[in-house]
């Protein structure tokens, strides 16, 4: 088990907007898993972070990823 | 019927920070570590505010990972 | 001599008992008597082979501008509807500074996505408090009005720029209890607060930035009137829906208020959320809380077009890094054949049919009003190519400014909603009538509950229908006047075919001040409504009849 929470995966889904946002499912040291939802601007910056040009390629990132360069 | 256990949470005080929070929340921890732990329970929060670490009066803020 | 009978059809009362064959007198804008009818009347509605029901309630929508220059707030009538609650997400065009407006406005735009004209030309700001505001609206209403007061404008007449800056001190917060009285003295119907909305520059409104202190000292004076409480929680986390109904079950027991939440919506994507949801109401009603959850009935579309980068092209590495370049860049690459051709042979041996065939080109945009309606593969056909290369050059053709539109993204399967809609604790509403205008249409949502979840599904009666969209509606908001075909209540009526009830293709609508646009939704099957025993709307027009109320 990861000491830190971890990217175990992320989906696109519909933006009560109207826009794509992007799920991302994190799994927490103590094993539970919970999603936290980005809007368009920082999931695509959270792709770009992390180097991925697909959804899939952010599996096994660390979460702090997700708040890198705020 | 009883009420189910849910995740506990805190609201922020006036003015309070995330380190204040942790030293309330988590008196046992490291301030450091429990800051870092906080901010991953609550990426709700600090994600996508603007601006960024800004912690406002209403927020539901987990003191605890998800209940697995 | 009565003033109206709607005379042998099936009367749907919104009690949820069967229907039976009957009529329905109106007098003075009051129904008196339903049954069978014999005395004479000035005016008669036939109804037979029709739904005689009450008039629908939409409790969750924007109208708050719309009204001061459209009293029908159309199309939400003909659609069936005849009392609104606007004012929701925690912002009302009232109590509100003049030297206030404009930041008000912003807020209202980033919601509503209102243009720019409808706050300089639409109407004149004749008012500052609440009793100003319903006398704006009250001159020529022909759809009732349940309105709410926003908590971010409270909180902004009170403390200024504070309201956007910090906690409020004990004064503040008396100041706004007072406040907050002299709205529901001028007919407010509740208060709402927000948790997620930010204006137009991405800052979280005044709303959030109250302590629970002050929404619990807000809530004392709803308590005093027994008056609702609203708020907009956090999307897609659980977690979050739950802390929140927590918070809203702690003031409804604590100060006797009824409470609600909106929108409620599923994902397959995070398919437990509305079970969880749904289990934690059930835990708080059974304490005596009431937490009304409030789901929308339709679908949610995703919209997008190539000026931005967008998630909906995440599983296509190669159109994401073309895609979030700058645009004359971005620009340069779609004209370039060889990329081109590897974008599109990215999408599959079937040049992107399946991935963007069903893909529906939009109107009120860029692209021509030809195309609007149309799929991408039937226009990729009519082209002579690929799917996926048809969507670039389309795109290039009008400056990449062509919306395209992604339906039923979400809240889309129809088998998982039936039920959650149905059950007895979940308040149909979240129509958000008025709100994201150049988005998407928010209008029609009662007609698809016919449609798809009485009729195509069969998850609720007909009969179960008509009373979450009238009498348990009006049970949960305290509008004692409504919601029921029975003798006493208002003659909010709507005459409906149940064979075709339902809602029309969205199209885009110019109708906006300015020429703004917006995107609509015809009804289908409603021949007639009545508000407060006039008609309103008969046989696909509006009647110049004004008898809408702001009713409590």
């Amino acid at each position: 088990m990861s000491a830190e929470a971890i990217i175990i995966g992320a989906q696109i889904v519909a933006g009560h907007d109207g826009s794509a946002e992007l799920l991302v499912n994190l799994r927490h040291p103590n094993g539970a898993e919970s999603p936290v939802v980005l809007d368009e601007a920082t999931g695509l910056k959270l792709m770009k972070t992390c180097g991925a040009a697909h959804v899939d390629e952010l599996t096994g990132q660390s979460w702090r990823r997700i708040v890198e360069g705020l | 019927m009883a009420l189910s256990l849910q995740r506990r949470f805190v609201t922020p005080g006036p003015g309070e920070t995330v380190e204040e929070i942790a030293d309330r929340a988590l008196p046992d921890q490291d301030q450091g570590a429990a800051v870092d732990a906080i901010r991953s329970w609550n990426l709700h929060i600090f994600a996508m505010r603007r601006p960024p670490g800004l912690l406002l009066g209403s927020d539901v803020v987990f003191i605890e990972p998800p209940i697995g | 001599m009565y003033d109206v009978i709607v005379r042998g059809g099936l009367v749907v009362d919104g009690s949820g008992a069967p229907g039976y064959l009957g009529d329905v007198a109106v007098q003075d804008g009051k129904i008196v008597a339903v049954g069978q009818i014999t005395g004479d009347a000035l005016r008669f509605v036939e109804a037979e082979g029709r739904i005689v029901a009450p008039g629908f309630i939409d409790p969750h929508t924007h109208f708050d501008v719309q009204l001061l220059w459209d009293g029908a707030a159309k199309p939400a009538l003909e659609h069936g509807i005849t009392c609104v609650v606007p004012g929701n997400c925690s912002l009302s065009l009232a109590p509100l500074r003049a030297a206030d407006r404009q930041q008000v406005i912003g807020m209202f735009q980033q919601i509503e996505e209102m243009p720019p004209a409808a706050f300089t030309e639409a109407f004149e700001w004749t008012w500052e408090d609440f009793a100003g505001y319903r006398a704006a609206i009250e001159k020529s209403l022909s759809i009732n009005v349940a309105p709410l007061v926003g908590h971010s404008v409270i909180r902004l007449w009170v403390m200024g720029p504070h309201a956007q800056e910090r906690a409020a001190d004990a004064g503040e917060i008396s100041a706004m209890q007072d406040m907050l009285r002299e709205c529901l003295d001028a007919g407010a119907v509740g208060l709402s607060t927000s948790f997620v909305d930010v204006d137009e520059n991405g800052r979280p409104v005044p709303s959030r930035f109250a302590q629970f202190e002050e929404l619990d000292a807000l809530s004392a004076v709803l308590g005093e009137y027994g008056r609702m409480l609203q708020i907009v929680p956090e999307f897609y986390a659980i977690d979050i829906t739950i802390a929140r109904i927590d918070q809203l079950a702690e003031l409804s027991l604590k100060h006797n208020i009824p409470t609600t939440f909106s929108p409620v919506f599923d994902s397959t994507a995070t398919p437990d959320n509305v079970a969880r949801t749904v289990a934690r109401v059930e835990e708080q009603f059974s304490r005596g809380a009431r937490v009304w959850p409030q789901m929308q009935t339709r679908p949610i579309d995703i919209s997008f077009s190539l000026l931005r980068p967008s998630l909906f092209f995440a599983r296509l590495p190669r159109w994401v890094r073309i895609l979030r370049q700058p645009l004359e860049q971005r620009i340069a690459a779609l004209r370039d054949p060889e990329t081109v051709a590897k974008m599109v042979a990215d999408t599959g041996p079937d040049g992107g049919e399946r991935m963007m065939g069903r893909l529906v080109v939009r109107g009120g945009d860029g692209a021509p009003v030809e195309l609007t309606g149309r799929t991408l593969s039937d226009i990729a056909k009519d082209r002579g190519e690929v799917t996926a290369l048809a969507l670039i050059n389309l795109s290039l053709e009008h400056g990449l400014d062509v919306a395209l539109l992604s339906a039923n993204a979400g809240h889309e399967v129809t088998d998982r909603i039936g039920p959650m809609l149905a059950h007895p604790l979940v308040h149909i509403g979240a129509s958000d009538g008025g709100a994201h205008l150049a988005s998407f249409s928010t209008y029609g949502d009662t007609g698809y509950l016919f449609s798809e979840f009485v009729r195509k599904s069969g998850a609720l009666s007909l009969e179960q229908a008509v009373a979450k969209l009238t009498a348990e509606t009006a049970d949960i908001w305290g509008l004692k006047d409504r919601g029921r075909l029975e003798a006493g209540k208002a003659a909010d009526i709507v005459i409906f075919d149940a064979a075709t009830i339902g809602r029309g293709e969205e199209r885009p609508a110019f109708d906006m001040p300015g020429n703004g646009m917006r995107y609509v939704r015809a009804a289908t099957g409603i021949d007639t409504v009545l508000v407060n025993g006039q008609v309103a709307y008969a046989g696909g027009q509006y009647s110049e009849a004004r008898a809408g109320v702001v009713c409590v």
